[in-house]
């Protein structure tokens, strides 16, 4: 385990992605990994994300962890071009997200689930995202499926309960097939049944080989879901690891969190 | 062109379109109400107040209407998205950006174009049918004739479009845009009229409602604005509205920060 570290690169991990495409097409060592090199987001006088460099691997599920206002979202939106970086980069299959053309095919993602337009029907606003990649409405109606929507496909969305929001939101994730999925928390006011959902989902996702970054506030679903874990504090790198390792090291995952956030609290009571 | 056709299932897929669109459009229900009435105060009058009795262009004082309509809505095809944070996806999909600008505005630029042929073409045969031969002929004038005024009058329903959809994308508010399309309209012109001359002529030759009738070379001395400009200059000028805030738009779309 590495503890406010720089990245492991992880030679064993190129070797095991190598390994996994023996036989099939020509390795490609940046496929489906999302690569911070130095990433920093500057607003202002708030330093956003702070020199941060990891790599997010395929085939399991990432767990992305920090306290509010660490800058997970800003994270996000930086990887996925939104924001410009103040210096640095951020890589998807090596190539920087702003470059893609069609890029619902290599990223998807789920930022605010809200951020849907209350008049449109839930097909009608997937049909329109799936539009500007060129993707047909046969996938409409399968990802609609795949996140049991199906039946209210043709209701407007501006009724959607929160649950159905998130539903909606990963569809329009999974709407390209991507080999990169990110979702910024994703579980936010799900019952419990829409958890569990979402944790099968995230885990199958990445066991078909996609790479899943996925952040959440709730430290006991993490556990259940995630493998690795990156967690950040005020913009910066605090802690990489897998789960089992810090569980090993710590109680709990919750435990491990709260131990290595301990300095990096900005909002929230003394404790 | 995947981007164009995500566009106009967009704006087809919300109810407030069709509103707006509806709105635009009933310029003709107004112009048959004015025209209607006009030839009832005509035919009751007597014979030597009809000689001297005079009307208005009705398409020319109603196309405020699909102005404003248009242009609303070419800054709500844009600031809608903003309000819902839906821009953020669009640009997510679309990373270069100006695909997206732009096919917002042909989407509103096209339907404007429509609506604006709709109501000035459909307001004037309106007009020409219920008046006849009143008003000293006014309306019995060969179609011809006024063709290129019409013309010129429907280009500019889509030119309020494309300056909502600019001023829509730099301002990012709904309010904001709107308030600076209903200056176009109301305010500057006011201001200008009452600016000392020789200014209040040369600006008013630049405001939007001066310029159909220079690009036809068609002028009115009742005109309240000026008529300084050659017809070239005048589409020039007409042009420069819609696409100022267009270009300056997409470029700080392509750089400012979601
Ligand atoms: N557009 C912006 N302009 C100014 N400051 C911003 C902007 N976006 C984020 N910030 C600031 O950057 C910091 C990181 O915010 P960010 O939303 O990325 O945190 P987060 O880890 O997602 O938090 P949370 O867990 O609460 O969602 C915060 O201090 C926030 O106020
Ligand atoms: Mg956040």
């Amino acid at each position: 385990m590495k503890l406010g570290a720089h990245v492991n690169p992880g030679f064993d991990l190129e070797v095991r992605t190598l390994v996994r495409r023996a036989g099939g097409p020509p390795p490609r060592i940046l496929y489906r990994v999302i690569e911070l090199q130095h990433l920093t987001k500057r607003y202002g006088g708030t330093l956003a994300v702070d020199d941060l460099s990891f790599r997010v691997e395929p085939g399991h599920v990432t767990g992305f962890l920090g306290p509010n206002g660490a800058g997970k979202s800003t994270t996000m939106r930086l990887i996925l071009g939104l924001d410009a970086p103040t210096s640095g980069q951020a890589l998807v299959n090596g190539r920087r997200y702003t470059s893609l053309r069609m890029p619902m095919r290599e990223v998807g993602a789920l930022l605010d689930a809200g951020a849907v337009h209350g008049g449109r029907s839930a097909y009608n606003h997937l049909l329109s995202l799936a539009r500007t990649n060129g993707i047909g409405s046969a996938r409409v109606v399968e990802v609609l499926e795949e996140v049991g929507l199906a039946g209210v496909a043709r209701k407007r969305v501006g009724g959607f309960s929160l649950g159905m929001k998130q539903r909606l939101g990963i569809a329009a994730a999974l709407l390209g097939d991507p080999g990169i999925l990110m979702f910024d928390e994703p579980v936010n006011g799900l019952d419990p049944d829409g958890v569990r959902w979402i944790r099968g989902l995230m885990r199958s996702l990445a066991a078909e080989g996609r790479t899943i970054l996925l952040s959440s506030h709730l430290m006991s679903e993490m556990a259940l879901t995630a493998e690795r874990i990156v967690i950040v504090g005020r913009g910066r790198l605090i802690a990489e690891a897998t789960v089992a390792e810090l569980t090993a090291r710590y109680p709990s995952l919750e435990d491990a969190y709260m131990a290595l956030t301990s300095d990096s609290v900005q909002y929230g009571a003394a404790r | 062109m995947s981007v164009l056709s995500s566009e106009w299932l967009k704006i087809r897929s919300v109810r407030s379109t069709y509103l707006i669109l509806g709105l635009g459009v009933s310029t003709i229900l107004l112009g048959l109400v004015l025209a209607t009435s006009a030839a009832g105060a005509y035919d009751a009058a007597p014979p030597e107040q009809q000689a001297a009795a005079r009307i208005a262009d009705l398409e020319e004082a109603l196309i405020i209407m699909p102005q404003l309509c248009m242009g609303i809505l070419g800054v709500l095809v844009v600031t809608s998205d903003y309000a819902t944070g839906l821009i953020r996806t669009s640009l997510t999909l679309v990373p270069r950006r100006w695909p997206v600008v732009a096919a917002k505005s042909a989407v509103v630029g096209a339907l404007a174009l429509l609506v604006g042929a709709l109501a000035v073409f459909g307001t004037h045969l309106t007009a020409r049918s219920v008046l006849g031969g009143r008003f000293s002929g006014a309306y019995a004038t060969a179609f011809a004739d006024r063709l290129p005024l019409l013309v010129a009058l429907t280009l500019t329903v889509p030119v309020f479009a494309l300056l909502g959809t600019g001023l829509g994308a730099l301002l990012r508010s709904a309010a904001g845009a709107t308030s600076v399309i209903v200056g176009f309209v109301y305010v500057i012109p006011i201001i200008v009229g009452n600016i000392p001359e020789p200014w209040s002529e040369r600006l008013g030759s630049l405001m939007i409602s001066a310029l159909p009738r220079q690009i036809t070379g068609d002028h009115i001395t009742t005109s309240v604005y000026g008529s300084l400009l050659p017809p070239p200059a005048a589409a020039a000028v007409m042009l420069a509205y819609a696409a100022a805030p267009l270009v300056s738009a997409t470029w700080l779309v392509r750089r400012r920060d979601v």
